[in-house]
């Protein structure tokens, strides 16, 4: 088996994929090796919820016999990826990150499984998460059976969450890339974290049969990948109609971002706000750069805000109303008792005493903010915000400690809401590696009208190839 | 053969564990739980008054056929 090295275990897809095909390594030694790193570097970081070695090989040993024949099926062929373990793998534990579920089996794949699968990519582990993805809301990065999600950057800080696996494991070159789930900022928050790109599709554009439901009318599965050009071939091969999946919007996505409208013709819509008030100090020159350097694409930068309406609210109260109501059986059974965090054991217990009139409040709140993007969206055609306003917390920190407040009071509120703004209209977002602070990763966030990720990776793909960021990697 | 395990040398040991860095999932008293639970419950009354004060259009509809 060949020595594989650093430029292997941190290489996009399209580069492992080049190899596969020119020979230089076979994807069962491929598969071999990532395999190895994961197992032996993800509990490091506490990444690692399950190994799928022989699933791994045999697969890889198909996809050998294809490549022999020369039968090319996707540019993900032969190259190794993990999943975050809401998934479904059928035959193998199902733990949705919570002690209630550790000896949950399913005898069945979900769909984006299946179609990677189809794809000839190699599953080769599953990743660890939040317990029930936060969904009760948590106070430590602690709420989790498998530990706290530990960023490679820094082993004292969290990886972010839910998808803190798939953060840390893409991060620290344990697999290429990983699939994440995001109701609300749950791909975004660690692929800012941890330095890795992640794409949050539109909201039906993925499948999400075989995945843990948190909010039915919120859930939304991605990719978190070196660059966005990973992200664009990962999530063609992963979209599309599925009728699984009542939510699917029914459409296909093919990655063709030279398709995308000329840069010169696109206006982008951001907020000074965010940028000099909200974020916190020492990022504000690495977010400067990178907002010049989107300009520098050819894109008109235009100032906007987001409309007054309580989008944070809006939010807990919809995926509280609606968790509770999945999660009701693990409450009755007093099994919920049994997850590590407290506070989140009360949002669940409480989450079940929300009074009809307010979740049809907040649903009705939620036409309204569809409709404020849709008039957002005749003045400018991409957002531009901070994906996160600060570098990742320290793990031991509460999550719900209130944030430094900001003296004087920020002018306005700018985008600064953009997470659960985005998120309650199912829009898509793009987060990208911008800088370092402190030797922790900064990102930015794009967001688009619905079903326009080519535009946002289009972006993105030009935004990579003007800057290094998302080609730095940690010390592991 | 057992090594003699020092409270220095336990120290460093518990320090190089990534996952000891955290909280360890301890179950917290029944007070401390029902305190949770009370202050989850007046966040939730607190959501429901600042929602119930805002004022929607009797023809707007809840997303319920959600499409982005």
């Amino acid at each position: 088996m060949p020595a594989f090295g650093e430029d292997i275990f941190f290489a996009t897809v399209t580069e492992l994929n080049a190899r596969l095909r020119a020979r230089e390594f076979s994807a069962r030694e491929l598969a071999q090796a990532f395999y190895e790193r994961l197992a032996k570097l993800g509990p490091n970081y506490n990444a690692l919820a399950l190994r799928l070695r022989e699933r791994a090989i045999r697969h890889a040993g198909d996809v050998d016999n294809e490549f022999k024949r020369e039968r090319f099926r996707s540019p993900l062929q032969g190259v190794p990826f993990a999943v975050k373990d809401l998934l479904t793998v059928a035959g193998h534990p199902t733990t949705w990150g919570a002690r209630p579920y550790a000896g949950q089996v399913f005898d069945y794949d979900a769909t984006v499984v299946k179609k990677l699968e189809r794809s000839g990519a190699i599953l080769v582990g599953k990743l660890a998460m939040v317990e029930l993805a936060g969904g009760g809301g948590y106070r430590y990065a602690a709420a989790s059976m498998t530990g706290p999600g530990l960023n490679p950057w820094d082993i004292t800080r969290w990886s972010g969450g839910s998808s803190s696996g798939s953060g840390s494991a893409v991060a620290a070159g344990l697999v290429p890339y990983a699939i994440g789930s995001e109701t609300s900022g749950s791909i975004l928050t660690p692929a800012a974290y941890c330095g890795v790109t992640g794409l949050r599709p539109t909201y039906g554009l993925v499948s999400r049969a075989g995945a843990m439901a948190l909010s039915w009318t919120m859930d939304k599965i991605g990719p978190m990948c070196r660059t966005a050009e990973d992200c664009g071939l990962v999530l063609q091969a992963i979209s599309g109609k599925d009728n699984l999946d009542p939510a699917s919007a029914g459409k296909s996505y093919y990655y063709v971002p030279q398709y995308a409208r000329e840069f010169k013709h696109l206006r982008v819509g951001w907020a000074a706000v965010d940028v000099e008030e909200w974020a916190d100090e020492p990022l504000r020159p690495v977010f400067r750069q990178a907002f010049e350097t989107v300009r520098e694409i050819g894109m008109s930068l235009r100032e906007v805000v987001l409309p007054d309406l309580p989008y944070g609210m809006v939010t807990s109260t919809i995926i509280s109303a609606e968790g509770s109501a999945v999660f009701e059986p693990l409450i009755a059974s007093g099994k919920v008792d049994m997850l590590d965090d407290e506070k989140q054991i009360a949002g669940l217990k409480a989450g079940l005493e929300i009074l009809a009139k307010d979740y049809l409040k907040a649903m009705r709140i939620r036409t309204r903010v569809q409709e404020e993007f849709r008039k957002l969206f005749l003045d400018v055609d991409v957002l531009l915000t901070p994906t996160r306003l600060n570098v990742a917390t320290p793990v031991s920190e509460p999550l719900d400690a209130p944030r430094p407040e900001r003296k004087p009071a920020p002018k306005s509120r700018g985008l600064r809401d953009l997470i659960p703004a985005g998120n309650l209209a199912g829009l898509p977002a793009l987060s990208l590696p911008c800088g370092f602070v402190d030797g922790l990763p900064v990102a930015i966030c794009l967001v688009g009208r619905p079903f326009t990720e080519n535009t946002l990776l289009a972006i993105g793909r030009e935004y990579q190839n003007r800057t290094d960021w998302h080609r730095r990697r940690p010390r592991v | 053969m057992k090594a003699r395990l020092t409270r220095r040398k336990a120290a460093a040991a518990l320090l190089t564990v990534p996952g000891m860095l955290a909280q360890a999932p301890t179950q917290a008293p029944a007070s401390e739980r029902e305190q949770l639970l009370t202050t989850a419950r007046k966040q939730a009354r607190s959501t429901s008054e600042k929602l119930a004060a805002y004022e929607i259009p009797m023809a707007t509809e809840p997303a319920f056929q959600f499409r982005a």
